[in-house]
């Protein structure tokens, strides 16, 4: 207490002042919220004096979205999409993971798959999206598919990288003391090679997401992409974009999850690798 | 003549050369087969199912000649490119430029990284409709698609890229009177570049995937179109001609991009072995 008195009477005799020339650098917060604040603002005004049909402005779509949430039918479209959705990344972890472990141990099962794997995860699966539909018709099954599809293959690759990652040397103390082929996969191969999966996790979250809305809105019969082609046929902008920006919501609540889960699983290793 | 001794002791204590003839020394002929096999199987099990469902191997083989020889398939592809070019393009120039401002000003990064953030974590297929409303089904709906699907992993990792940059080469440099050009062409530019090939690499495969659904949806010219457009007449065959195609224009970009990340990130390499 004393001190700072006389820092600041001494300060005062120097004639120095503690308070830098205001700076934005020194306000970043602020700047944020203020840029954010500017376009709500501007597009609110420019939003408008536009048709309707074209662009919409905030608090109509605020109208929109109690609208959309009290109807139910939302909540309804949402929680059918995000079922399937779920289900079918579960489905690729469940088989990219094991797929990935044996591509990396097995040179036999890396000559025999490798080559499959590389050209399906090079073809980008929104174009298998039409021959999925026709096989599997408009239903579940074929959302099932494609989220599948866009899943396994991120997990599938990185865990084959970071299986092949994993030192000869780990394997070779195992062997030393006496551990027999499940051990060496279950104590050494997976956890070297966990960084490496979550970060083909990480990856399959997006595009998974990506995969099932493009399906969605192809077939325009259930979930939030079909919510997107139904309203923007309609015309009805205000109401297209509370599924957009729920949608924006989750991407972002998807991926933040992951990166923790990443952290708190496997905090040994930090491993950014995107394929 | 220290060979002559060497052979001399190889033949004396009966040792040989040559190892013996294992299957994994060979691993393009467990490729070679495994892809045969499944060819064989699948123009098998093809015939015998409807054709409308599922095709078989030589009848997408003959699709592909009659594709050729329309000139349809060239055309298409022609567009696509020309589409995929011009947007890719676009999001290079403005992500690079834009991601060497934001991670060169603070508070640049705080005006524009919350709306930034934003954009990059909404799947951007679900702006389609959006975008499909406001410019039409044309070329420039493409160029946005594409341009919206590539320009976020350039920028964002441009600016990770410049900001990673050390503050003692950049203080170096002031130290030697470079100006402020300079010290972005010749110290941050060239620091960033291996970070900017990364994010290149992603973009490009995620440009391609916004190529595709824009033609899927806009359905009139391009690639995506022809399958949108196969896919309503049932011909299975010339809808694999496309999926190929696509597959190994996705390869290919991706291995390109990746002689280009090694050009471009050699420095980088010798720095490291230097020490």
């Amino acid at each position: 207490m004393q001190t700072s008195v006389d820092e600041a009477r001494i300060l005062a005799e120097l004639d120095l002042s503690r308070d830098r020339p205001f700076r934005l650098a020194d306000h970043l917060g602020m700047v944020r919220a203020g840029s954010v604040l500017l376009f709500v603002i501007v597009w609110e005004i420019f939003g408008r004096h536009v048709n309707p049909l074209f662009l919409s402005y905030p608090t109509a779509i605020g109208r929109a979205f109690v609208q959309l949430v009290l109807s139910g039918e939302l909540l309804r479209q949402a929680s059918g999409s995000l079922a399937v959705y779920v289900v079918g990344l579960l489905a690729s972890l469940a088989v990219g993971i094991p797929l990935g472990l044996l591509m990396g141990r097995y040179r036999l099962a890396e000559y025999l798959l490798d080559t499959f794997v590389y050209f399906l995860d090079a073809t980008p699966r929104v174009a298998l999206i039409p021959i999925i539909l026709l096989w599997l018709g408009l239903g579940a099954p074929a959302k099932f598919a494609i989220v599948f599809l866009s899943g396994v293959f991120p997990v599938l690759m990185n865990t084959f990288s970071g299986v092949r990652a994993v030192s000869g040397g780990l394997v070779d103390i195992g062997r030393a003391y006496g551990a027999g082929e499940g051990k060496i996969f279950s104590k050494i191969m997976l956890p070297a090679a966990f960084p490496f999966v979550m970060a083909g996790v990480r990856l399959a979250v997006g595009r998974a997401l990506i995969g099932i809305i493009t399906a969605e809105m192809f077939t325009a019969v259930t979930g939030m992409g079909a919510l997107l082609i139904r309203y923007s046929s309609a015309f009805a902008t205000d109401k297209l974009f509370v599924p957009i920006i729920l949608l924006a919501v989750l991407g972002v609540v998807l991926t933040d999850g992951v990166s923790r889960l990443q952290q708190r699983l496997a905090p040994w290793k930090e491993t950014e690798r995107a394929l | 003549m220290a060979a002559a001794t060497d052979e001399q002791l190889i033949a004396e204590l009966g040792l040989r050369r040559e190892r013996p003839w294992s299957l994994y020394d060979h691993p393009n002929l467990i490729r070679a087969a495994s892809v045969l096999v499944f060819l064989a199987a699948w123009e098998i099990y093809g015939r015998r199912t409807d054709p409308i469902l599922l095709t078989y191997p030589t009848a997408v083989a003959r699709a592909a000649v009659e594709l050729v020889r329309s000139g349809e398939l060239f055309r298409q592809l022609l567009v696509s490119l020309a589409a995929l070019a011009a947007g890719f393009g676009a999001s290079l120039a403005l992500g690079v430029g834009l991601g060497l401002l934001m991670g060169r000003s603070r508070v640049a990064e705080a005006v524009l990284d919350p709306h930034i953030n934003a954009l990059y974590a909404t799947p951007q297929v679900a702006l389609t409709p959006l975008l499909m409303m406001w410019f039409g089904l044309g070329f420039s709906v493409k160029l946005v698609m594409i341009f919206l699907f590539a320009f976020f992993p350039i920028l964002i990792n441009t600016a990770g890229g410049v900001k990673n940059v050390s503050a003692s080469m950049v203080e170096v440099g002031r130290a030697y009177l470079a100006s402020d050009r300079q010290i972005l062409f010749k110290v941050l530019f060239p620091a960033a570049l291996p970070f900017i090939a990364a994010g290149v690499r992603i973009a490009v495969g995620r440009a391609v995937v916004g190529m595709i659904v824009a033609e899927l949806f806009t359905a009139i010219t391009g690639l995506g179109a022809m399958l949108t457009l196969y896919g309503n007449l049932f011909e299975t065959a010339k809808m694999f001609v496309v999926i190929v195609v696509l597959g190994l224009l996705g390869l290919g970009l991706i291995r390109g991009v990746q002689v280009l990340e090694r050009l471009l990130g050699r420095w980088k390499e010798t720095e490291r072995a230097a020490r």
